[in-house]
């Protein structure tokens, strides 16, 4: 059977979705990485598929070469940011970052 | 095997002959860079100070962009796509470029006149700070969807460590936690909808997607056609990205927690550099649409119409919001929310200008007079902002804070401080004789134009005229606290160097007053940078 894009792009739809939803609803700042991840990944995926599906052509797939390097520099800085966040309150759940408000 | 040979030939030729020769200042930013961790890991140069070689870097990248600017408008350079079409060197992207390169320096002085970086630790800031102005110098020339991502990641990732550079504040490390957090998701779904516009297009190439677009979308294709709501809905997820860099309503949330929690000379940075970048990013997004069938036109000019509603709500929501604040940087970050609102409404009528059925040589001149007020607020914005901006940090140094009542009084102690900021707080407001009355007044005329075009943009118009009345009141306040009220007894003194720092201030501050006396002299090059844009000559 010849595959088609279409089974491709829902997955990666599913990806998306599930990526925004732990981005909004988890509390915890490792928990909301996760989901930027699983998002940047999704549109991995889109690129992957249009590079074979499309005139796109290798462009697609230097795309998700440059996104793969840059969600990992990405994290890198993230994660100094979420221990530096935990030396200073002791946790890394992000409600309880509520100093700054009005 | 010949024809890859030639095909790498030509690549080489591309590369070498022109594309790097006019890429000079981002690859001087770069060796400053690699020149600053080097002097970190040498014992012998240890004692070379980061910001000198952070200022020299600048300072040759600013000088070179000048002189590509000053070949650009005389004719002996050309506007040109470089490195096979991923950046485009015109004069519109050389403009920012110089600006951002100019913006450097001024932060790079303020930071050695506050001493925010203590001597361990310059080295890694002037880093980040370089490095966040090469992603902006990249943001404003990118001509490829993929230059675009990766723009604006190398402009936020720096500034992410950047804002959390106060080390051991609780309120420091939780604006980065913030900022990371939600710029993070914002990045990801701009990237989401980007494959999707690359997929539907199957071209990265910016210049080309309005072409490729007409050739998938029906004549007369309504909202309820499939692949008109995938643009719509890709050109959306695309917009949410910016609209975060621009701190835009309903994505400006961020914008005043960060601002309060990171260094004033941090803040004034983000506020104005990171904003230029991604206003001129979204200016060669939204003509990306341009060159194609009547079809894809109207969807352009259905976003025009969008982005001009949400500048309205960013405005009313910036300058209300700023009306509560005790803290003077969240005050200020309210009234970043509210400025990137005026700039917002110019792009929305170049949009709809541009867009429109009716086009015509009236309807060019009008989308070349939205360019060049946008680029004259941000050129106004930089020095009235960073004029803020720095004021408060050289008064934290002395009062250690950062609250509107201890700043009380001040007039008698500091008054070149207190002059400084009174200016540049005119400026914000826009009042005549200063730079961003006439800002305002450029961006006012455009969307006024606009409306005969659509009704929407009367709604635009209105809000634009009846926030600058708001405005009025809450900047007062700081005026109002630091001439008329009577310093208390037992607060601290404040006394500073006339000579840097008294020379400085007055450097960043009287230009916004020259800016509004000497327009036409700045007129010109504007009109420059936005006819080559838009027509191409």
């Amino acid at each position: 059977m010849q595959p088609t894009p279409d089974k491709f792009l829902f997955i990666s739809a599913v990806l998306f979705v599930c990526g925004v939803v732990c981005m909004t609803t988890k509390r915890n700042g490792i928990g909301i990485l996760m989901g930027v991840e699983l998002v940047l990944n999704a549109a991995n995926l889109n690129f992957i598929t249009f590079s074979r599906f499309t005139p796109l052509g290798l462009d697609g797939q230097v795309f998700s070469l440059f996104v793969i390097v840059l969600a990992a520099a990405e994290a890198a800085v993230a994660l100094a940011i979420a221990l530096n966040f935990y030396n200073n309150h002791l946790t890394i759940d992000v409600d309880r970052g509520d100093e700054l408000h009005g | 095997m010949n024809e890859i040979g030639l095909l790498v030939q030509r690549l080489l030729d591309e590369t070498t002959k022109t594309s790097v020769g006019l890429f000079v200042p981002e690859l001087v930013l770069s060796g400053t860079i690699v020149a600053m961790l080097l002097c970190r890991i040498l014992p012998l140069l240890w004692r070379v100070p980061a910001q000198w070689i952070a200022l020299l870097g600048a300072f040759t990248a600013f000088a070179w962009t000048l002189c590509q600017f000053d070949q650009l408008v005389g004719g002996t350079l050309h506007a040109t796509p470089i490195f096979t079409g991923l950046l485009m060197f015109d004069q519109f992207a050389t403009f920012f470029r110089m600006f951002l390169c100019l913006f450097l320096i001024l932060t790079i002085t303020l930071t050695v006149l506050s001493g925010i970086p203590d001597r361990e630790d310059a080295p890694d800031f002037y880093t980040l700070l370089l490095g966040a102005t090469l992603g902006m110098m990249i943001m404003a020339s990118a001509n490829h969807l993929l230059m675009v991502f990766l723009g604006v990641e190398m402009a936020s990732v720096p500034s992410y460590a950047m804002v959390g550079f106060l080390k051991g504040r609780k309120k420091s490390s939780e604006a980065a936690l913030k900022y990371v957090v939600y710029g993070a998701g914002a990045a990801g779904v701009m990237l989401y909808g980007i494959s999707l516009l690359a997929g539907l297009t199957g071209t990265g190439s910016l210049p080309e997607i309005g072409h490729r677009l007409s050739l998938i979308v029906s004549q007369g294709a309504g909202i309820s056609d499939p692949i008109v709501r995938t643009i719509v809905l890709a050109s959306l997820m695309v917009l949410v990205g910016l609209a975060f860099k621009l701190s835009v309503f309903p994505f400006h949330f961020w914008c005043p927690d960060v601002f309060e929690g990171a260094a004033a000379e941090v803040a004034g940075f983000l506020s104005v550099a990171s904003k230029a970048g991604a206003f001129a990013l979204l200016v060669r997004f939204g003509l990306a649409f341009s060159g194609g069938s009547a079809a894809v036109s109207e969807i352009a000019f259905a976003l025009g119409i969008g982005i001009g509603v949400l500048a309205a709500a960013t405005a009313t929501f910036g300058n209300l919001s700023a009306y509560g604040q005790t803290n003077i940087k969240r005050m200020l970050a309210y009234s970043t929310i509210a400025h990137a609102g005026y700039m917002l409404m110019a792009v929305s009528a170049l949009m709809v200008m541009k867009f429109s059925k009716h086009g015509g040589a009236e309807s060019t001149a009008v989308t070349l007079s939205c360019i060049e007020g946008l680029i004259y607020y941000l050129f106004v914005y930089l020095f009235m902002n960073l004029g803020a901006f720095a004021i408060v940090a050289l008064v934290r140094n002395q009062i250690f804070s950062e609250e509107i009542e201890d700043y009380n009084g001040l007039a008698t102690q500091c008054p070149l401080l207190c002059f400084g900021m009174a200016l540049c707080i005119f400026s914000l407001i826009g009042l005549p004789p200063m730079g961003g009355f006439f800002a305002k007044l450029v961006i006012f005329a455009s969307v006024f134009k606009a409306t005969s075009v659509h009704w929407a943009m009367w709604f635009v118009l209105g809000a634009g005229a009846i926030n600058t009345v708001f405005g009025l009141f809450y900047y007062i306040r700081i005026l109002k606290a630091m001439y008329l009220k009577p310093r208390p007894d037992g607060a601290r003194k404040v006394s500073y160097d006339l000579m840097p720092v008294g020379l400085f201030v007055l450097m960043i501050c009287l230009p916004t007053l020259g800016l509004g006396v000497l327009p036409a002299r700045f007129a010109e090059t504007f009109n420059n940078v936005a006819s080559v844009l838009l027509t191409g000559r």
